[in-house]
This record gives structure tokens, C-alpha cells and sequence, in this order.
């Protein structure tokens, strides 16, 4: 085929018949610009406020013409790094990536592309700061449609509302692989999480290592600093999931779900060991007394035992795991799951002596003399009692002391109306275990339901099961029969007054509002608090003790250098996830207080 | 149009034995032949179909299968149908028939797709570079080509952007995490 052509090469020559006229469509030029296409991509402009410098735009670019930098005025939080994008002009070829890819939308190209300077350093740019006046010429941006994240969760097969009550089966069926793929396929990599964690866990690490097929390498990852990852993979509070870059514009990635799926694949202690093969170094000598086996106290023996020390806890109770092993329904936590866990901590050197309560079976006084260190991971064991009329009588029970009976395999009779006081997680516990007996169940709770500190997916699920919740409703007596049973609880019904002082509203009883309810049983769930007498006086009065916690430094040291803390009876946040975290801090904090000094000795 | 295209789908079967077609919803349809066939399909589908017009000549790259898949897409004026074309070639010795000769633009196109993907038409006559200049690199379509390592590679970065940081780095330096050194290749 020839590529010469007569009729090609003489037909352009017919424009000449043009030449002579007047130009008509000229007359504006040079003096109105031309307004740019839709979705033009021109410069960008970021939305700084919108923007929490997850990086995702400097990632994606194939020029490398975004760099991640701090901007003056823009301090570092959870949930937003703190850094923020700056376009090298002169490398971006405008394909737009960066916006498809951006989660929360702040990123996007305008209808302005004339820029001219002779200083080819110029062209460094910040969007957004260096041109504000972009946000009225946005032209490309990215809606939940065009944006090339996924923005909805691989739903998580579960047992059906009113199939589940019929016994204590696990709910959460668990993501098969195909599906953990899938969903740690969403994740962008981009950390922000493993700040919102209190144990700074690996996060997007352990994600992609799952996203790439590589599950042993997830679950090396994971137990890097969680001891109990497959209990945290089924209850955690995940506070990482709040701040998720993907969560702005849809469901967060399920990175609890993909935890349980992670440790799930690894299914008994023996293969946890060979597959996270930990190096255990030498014995070094020192010894190290641990005061309940709870997330906290199981967290600083399993590192500490890694470390060489010789560790022994001392557990009240026949079974390790503390409130999580006694508080949470089996519903949500099964017990061979936890036994798992435990027996693997075992193996690596840690003794839990059981059924030894400190105080009774054993004097502080001793796990003190014989230890270079004692920790002390006691939680809140006694609960708040509500302090209204008629609590004492028979029928009133507290929560999680009808939790404590359930989990230990005994029978509780409640009838078949159940009242639960309160809003947390342990009053959902409480009322879904009830709807398990057969028992109609209520929740009173004394704010709105978007206040309750319980888990929504608990809420929902308990609301599933057909527990009726009754918001904004503060009992106020509970009325007995002639032999001392309960048989009603009294409430009033209260009104959301907003605290002048920025707080949470404050439920107020509406006068005259009086209602009554029958009950059978009623569960108070209103809070737990601390117990410890099993502190000899010295230690009482030595160990500085602030609204029912231990006071504790940064390496969770009380006002005895010999006696850490940690767990719920030493933060305020009140899960296991802040337990475990107290933990491995009071674990470095054990391990420089004892190793560094012994260093000293010898030098 | 369901008339229509079950009669084009049942006369190409009993002309093409090896062409598998793809059920699609509107006016498209979608066979998939063999490599050898591509020409008298192609032609029989122009001459007897009345497939008058050659929209595009595009290709996929299947790299876990070691596959192109060399996709063309006709248009029929009079049935108003489009029709999807495609046959899978070997990755590493990427031959195909040229087809310049049923429509002239797919010179065009195989050029392109010969720069981009380095697959060889036999028989094509044209100048060897097309859009690229000098270049020595491997065909950049290829999803095997690192765009960003060329990019670093060849351009160099503008000083005054040093300060950039690690948005993984910065969290991690702020919230004292430790990474252990076997976790970082997951790293973003």
C-alpha cells in the first residue's frame, strides 16, 4: 500500500479559498480567556480541611510528583497524619489518578491551566494553599461512583436474628479466604489506623500480607505485640476501624474481621508456635510476679517469658482470660478460641497458677518479696450498684455477676421478663445472654440510644434478637411481692438537656412521667469499679490510688518502682485492646527498670 | 435487534466453528476465535455482515496467563450493531496477521499496538517508531512496565523536595511503634 496520495496532499490546499474573508470568530481573542470543558483536569486543589493526608495521591502518581509534606497550621491527630500533598507541576501530567484514588474527596483538579513563569522552581506548588481561589474552579473531582476505591465491605456472614437466640452458637460465621482477599484488597495502606489503635498494632502491614495471600506472614505480623489477637479479632473495640481513610465516604475496611480471619487459619496452639516460631531468649534471672491472668497480665508474661524473664501469674478464677473469659458471652467469644490462646502463651514458658486468689490463697506481701517485679492486672471486678429502692431484693441481680455464672457453665433462673439497666457493653451482653434463656428482655437506658458506649453492631444485633431497648428512662424503684421477689421496676421517663459545658446532653426526669414494668429479673449494668483489698495496708497507703485507679507513669509504674499496672484498673478507656497495650508498655518498662540496672551492676 | 443478532451469532457459528461468542445486552456482541481465524472472520464480517466499520484495535494484557488478548470492534451502519472481535496470542512471542489491506486505519492501530505492546503484525509496512521516541525500554502498555521506576529513572527530581515525608514513617515515629524488620516489605 502506497502512502503517497494525490487527493491527501492537494485537498488541505482548498482552505486557501478562506483567505480575504473577514475573521468573525476572533473578536474576543485576546481579551476573554476561553472557559475550560467539564471535568477539565487542570491544576489541583485540595480541600485542607477534608484532607487527612493518608498519601494515597503521592502513592498512586506514576511521575512522582506528589510529595507528602507538613503544612504550618495543621497539627498531626488521629485519623490524619498531618501531611499534606504538593504537586511538582512541571513532572504531573494531569491523568488525574490522584483524584480517582483520593478516599475522602478532598483532592481535585480545576479548570485553570495557565501558568507562566520563568523560575522553574515555581512550579512546586501545595494545593490549596498556594491557590485558594481553586475551590471555585473545581472541574474533576471524585464521586463515590468514579473513585477507584471500593467503598462498600464485604458483608460478613452471620446467623440470622432469631435462629441465633435458640442457643450460644457464635454469631459472626467469619470471612472464608476468598472473601478476606477481597475485603484486605480495599485497604490503602495508609496507617492512619495504627495510630487510633492504643497498641499501635501493624495494621496495613498485616493487611496486605493477608491481601497477598500470605497468611502466616499475618499472623507473624499480628503476634509482633498482641498476645491475644484472635480474642481482639472478635471483640475489639477497634477504634482503628473509627478513623479508617475509607470510612469518610464509605465502610471502613473490616480490619477486626480480617484479624479473626488471619488467626482463625492457624487452628491450635502447636501450629501457632511453629508458625510464629518466636525467639525465646535465655533465662536472665529475674522474676516477675503477675496479678491476674487478664488481657493485660497475660500481655506482659508473654512478652516478658520472649525476653528471657521467668514468669508467674496468679488468677483467682479456674480459667485465664479475665473478663474475657468471664464477661463476654460465648455467643461472641467462644471459649475454645481463648483456651487456644492460652495454651500457646503456656508453651512459652509462662505459669498461671489457677484458683489462687491473692489476699487469700497467697499474701501480696510474698509475690512481692519473692519477685524483682510485680504487675498488676486486677480490672474492675465489683460493680456499681444503682442505689435506688427495692435493689436488694431477690430477682436483682447484677450483670456481670450473672455473666461471671453463665460463663461458668451454671443455670440461672430469670424468669421470662428480664429488665437490664444501662447502656453498655455489658448490659447488651446481659440482655442478648437473657434472650438466649427464653426471656423477654428491656433495656433501660437513661440517655438516647445514639449514646449508648455499647458497640452499635452489639445494639443492632441485640435488637435483632428482639430486645426492646427503652431510651431515656432512669429507674427509679424496684417493687417486690410479699416473699421479697422483684416484680416490677419503676421508671421515669427523662428529657435530653444539652450540658452548658460541652458534654454529653443530661438525661432530666420529666415530672409525673411515672411508668411501670413487670419483670421477673432485673440485670443492673451501669459500671464496674476496682477491688483492692487484696493490698496489705503498707501497700494501701504506699501505692497511690486516684478515683478508684492506679496513678501509673508512662511505663505503667506505680508509686512503687517494684509494682506496675495496667488494664482497665489503670486507664480510662475500659478495654482489652488498652489492657494489652498497658501491657507491652509496662513489658518495656520491666526489661529496662530490671536489665538496665543489672547492666549498671556490672559495668 | 434480538432477531438480528441471534441470525449473525448462528451464521458466524456455521462459518467459524472455533468462535465462541459472549451473550451482552443492548447492541453489542462479542465472539472469540482463534488467532488464525482473525482475517476471515474479519473479512466476513466487513463483505458479508455488512460490518462496514473498523471502530478500534485494542488489547488486553493477561500477564498471569501470558496472554494478550488482541480485542477488535466493528460497527454496522445499516444494523446499528457493534461487534467485539477478540483472540488470545502468546505473551512472548506475539504474532499476528496484518489486516491493513480490509481497512486501511488499522495501520494505525497495529502501529500503536506494536510500540505499545510489542506485538508484530506479519506483513505490516510501516515506519518503525510511531509515538515514542528513541525509546529503549521495553513496550510501556505492557502492565509489566514500572511506570513510576522509569519516571524516577529518567527525570530528575526538582531540588526543594527533600522535605518530603513517609506517611506510614510519620505515624509511626509519632505513635513509637515498632516495626519489625520482617513486616516492612508489606509496607505501603
Amino acid at each position: 500500500m502506497s502512502f503517497f496520495d494525490l487527493k491527501g496532499t492537494l485537498k488541505p490546499l482548498t482552505a486557501l479559498k478562506q483567505f480575504g474573508r473577514k475573521p468573525h470568530t476572533l473578536k474576543d481573542v485576546p481579551y476573554v480567556t476561553r472557559e475550560a470543558a467539564d471535568r477539565y483536569r487542570g491544576f489541583h486543589y485540595n480541600d485542607l480541611e477534608q484532607c487527612i493526608g493518608c498519601g494515597n495521591c503521592a502513592t498512586i502518581c506514576q511521575n512522582q510528583a506528589i510529595d507528602m509534606v507538613p503544612v504550618e497550621g495543621i497539627e498531626g491527630k488521629k485519623g490524619d497524619s498531618g501531611l499534606r500533598p504538593r504537586v511538582d507541576n512541571g513532572r504531573c501530567c494531569w491523568c488525574g489518578l490522584c483524584v480517582d484514588v483520593c478516599p475522602t474527596g478532598s483532592l481535585s483538579l480545576t479548570k485553570d491551566y495557565l501558568y507562566v513563569s520563568e523560575d522553574p522552581n515555581s512550579f512546586l506548588w501545595m494545593p490549596g494553599v498556594d491557590n485558594p481561589q481553586g475551590k471555585e474552579r473545581i472541574s474533576f473531582f471524585s464521586t463515590e461512583e468514579t473513585s477507584l476505591n471500593d467503598f462498600a465491605r464485604i458483608p460478613m456472614p452471620e446467623l440470622e436474628g432469631m435462629e441465633r437466640v435458640k442457643s450460644f452458637a457464635e454469631v459472626v460465621l467469619g470471612y472464608n479466604e476468598e472473601q478476606a482477599r477481597a475485603e484486605a484488597s480495599r485497604c490503602i495502606s495508609c496507617g492512619l489506623c495504627t495510630e487510633a489503635c492504643p497498641e499501635h498494632m501493624h495494621i496495613p502491614e498485616y493487611i496486605n500480607a493477608i491481601a497477598r495471600a500470605n497468611d502466616a506472614d499475618a499472623v507473624r505480623i499480628i503476634y509482633d505485640n498482641n498476645p491475644l489477637p484472635e480474642m481482639c479479632g472478635k471483640v475489639c473495640t477497634r477504634r482503628c476501624e473509627d478513623v479508617c481513610a475509607i470510612a469518610h465516604r464509605g465502610e471502613p475496611i473490616a480490619i477486626r474481621w480480617l484479624k479473626r480471619y488471619a488467626t482463625e487459619t492457624v487452628d491450635n496452639a502447636d501450629l501457632i508456635k511453629e508458625i510464629v516460631n518466636p525467639e525465646i531468649k535465655e533465662p536472665n534471672g529475674f522474676k516477675v510476679g503477675i496479678v491476674g491472668a487478664g488481657p493485660s497480665g497475660l500481655t506482659v508474661a508473654y512478652y516478658l517469658a520472649l525476653r528471657g524473664f521467668d514468669c508467674t501469674i496468679y488468677e483467682a478464677h479456674a480459667k485465664a482470660g479475665g473478663m474475657t473469659m468471664y464477661g463476654i458471652p460465648k455467643y461472641r467469644f467462644p471459649e475454645e478460641s481463648l483456651d487456644k490462646q492460652i495454651e500457646y502463651i503456656e508453651k512459652v514458658g509462662v505459669k498461671i497458677n489457677f484458683n489462687t486468689k491473692v489476699g487469700k490463697d497467697i499474701s501480696f506481701r510474698e509475690i512481692y518479696d519473692t519477685h524483682d517485679a510485680v504487675f498488676v492486672g486486677v480490672g474492675f471486678p465489683k460493680p456499681w450498684t444503682l442505689g435506688v429502692e427495692g435493689e436488694n431484693l431477690k430477682g436483682s441481680i447484677q450483670a456481670v455477676n450473672f455473666l461471671y455464672e453463665i460463663n461458668n457453665g451454671k443455670r440461672v433462673d430469670l424468669g421470662d421478663k428480664v429488665i437490664v439497666i444501662g447502656g453498655g457493653n455489658v448490659a447488651i451482653d446481659a440482655a442478648r445472654v437473657s434472650r438466649r434463656l427464653g426471656a423477654d428482655v428491656t433495656i433501660l437506658y437513661r440517655r438516647r440510644v445514639q449514646d449508648m458506649p455499647a458497640d452499635w453492631e452489639e445494639i443492632e444485633g441485640a435488637e435483632e434478637e428482639g430486645v426492646h431497648i427503652v431510651p431515656q428512662a432512669i429507674p427509679v424503684k424496684f417493687h417486690g411481692d410479699e416473699k421479697g421477689h422483684v416484680i416490677s421496676v419503676e421508671y421515669v421517663m427523662a428529657e435530653m438537656v444539652p450540658d452548658e459545658r460541652g458534654g454529653r446532653p443530661k438525661p432530666v426526669p420529666i415530672e409525673g412521667s411515672n411508668k411501670t414494668i413487670e419483670a421477673t429479673a432485673v440485670l443492673g449494668a451501669i459500671g464496674q469499679q476496682g477491688d483492692y483489698s487484696f493490698l496489705e495496708e503498707e501497700f494501701a497507703e504506699k501505692i497511690k490510688i486516684e478515683r478508684g485507679r492506679f496513678v501509673v507513669n508512662e511505663i505503667q509504674q506505680t508509686s512503687d518502682p517494684k509494682i506496675f499496672a495496667g488494664g482497665d484498673a489503670a486507664n480510662r478507656t475500659a478495654d482489652a485492646i488498652s489492657a494489652i497495650a498497658d501491657g507491652y508498655r509496662a513489658v518495656k518498662g520491666i526489661e529496662a527498670m530490671l536489665v538496665k540496672k543489672d547492666e549498671g551492676n556490672v559495668d | 435487534m434480538k432477531e438480528i443478532k441471534t441470525k449473525i451469532i448462528e451464521r458466524i457459528k456455521s462459518h467459524f466453528q472455533d468462535a465462541v461468542e459472549r451473550d451482552y445486552d443492548y447492541n453489542r456482541l462479542d465472539f472469540s476465535v482463534k488467532k488464525e481465524t482473525i482475517p476471515s472472520i474479519l473479512f466476513y464480517l466487513k463483505d458479508e455482515m455488512n460490518f462496514k466499520h473498523l471502530s478500534h484495535i485494542t488489547c488486553v494484557d493477561w500477564l498471569e496467563e501470558k496472554e494478550f488478548e488482541v480485542v477488535f470492534i466493528l460497527w454496522s451502519y445499516t444494523d446499528r450493531l457493534q461487534v467485539y472481535v477478540r483472540t488470545r496470542i502468546d505473551r512472548d512471542h506475539p504474532v499476528l496477521d496484518n489486516i491493513d489491506m480490509i481497512w486501511r486505519q488499522a495501520n494505525t492501530y497495529e502501529r500503536e499496538l506494536k510500540e505499545m505492546y510489542g506485538i508484530n503484525f506479519t506483513g505490516l509496512e510501516a515506519p518503525e517508531e510511531f509515538l515514542l521516541e528513541d525509546w529503549e525500554g521495553p513496550p510501556p502498555m505492557r502492565r509489566d512496565f514500572d511506570t513510576r521506576e522509569y519516571a524516577a529513572r529518567t527525570y530528575y527530581t526538582r531540588p526543594g523536595r527533600e522535605d518530603a515525608q513517609d506517611v506510614r514513617e510519620t505515624i509511626i515515629k509519632r505513635t513509637g511503634e515498632e516495626l519489625p524488620d520482617f513486616a516492612k516489605k508489606y509496607k505501603r
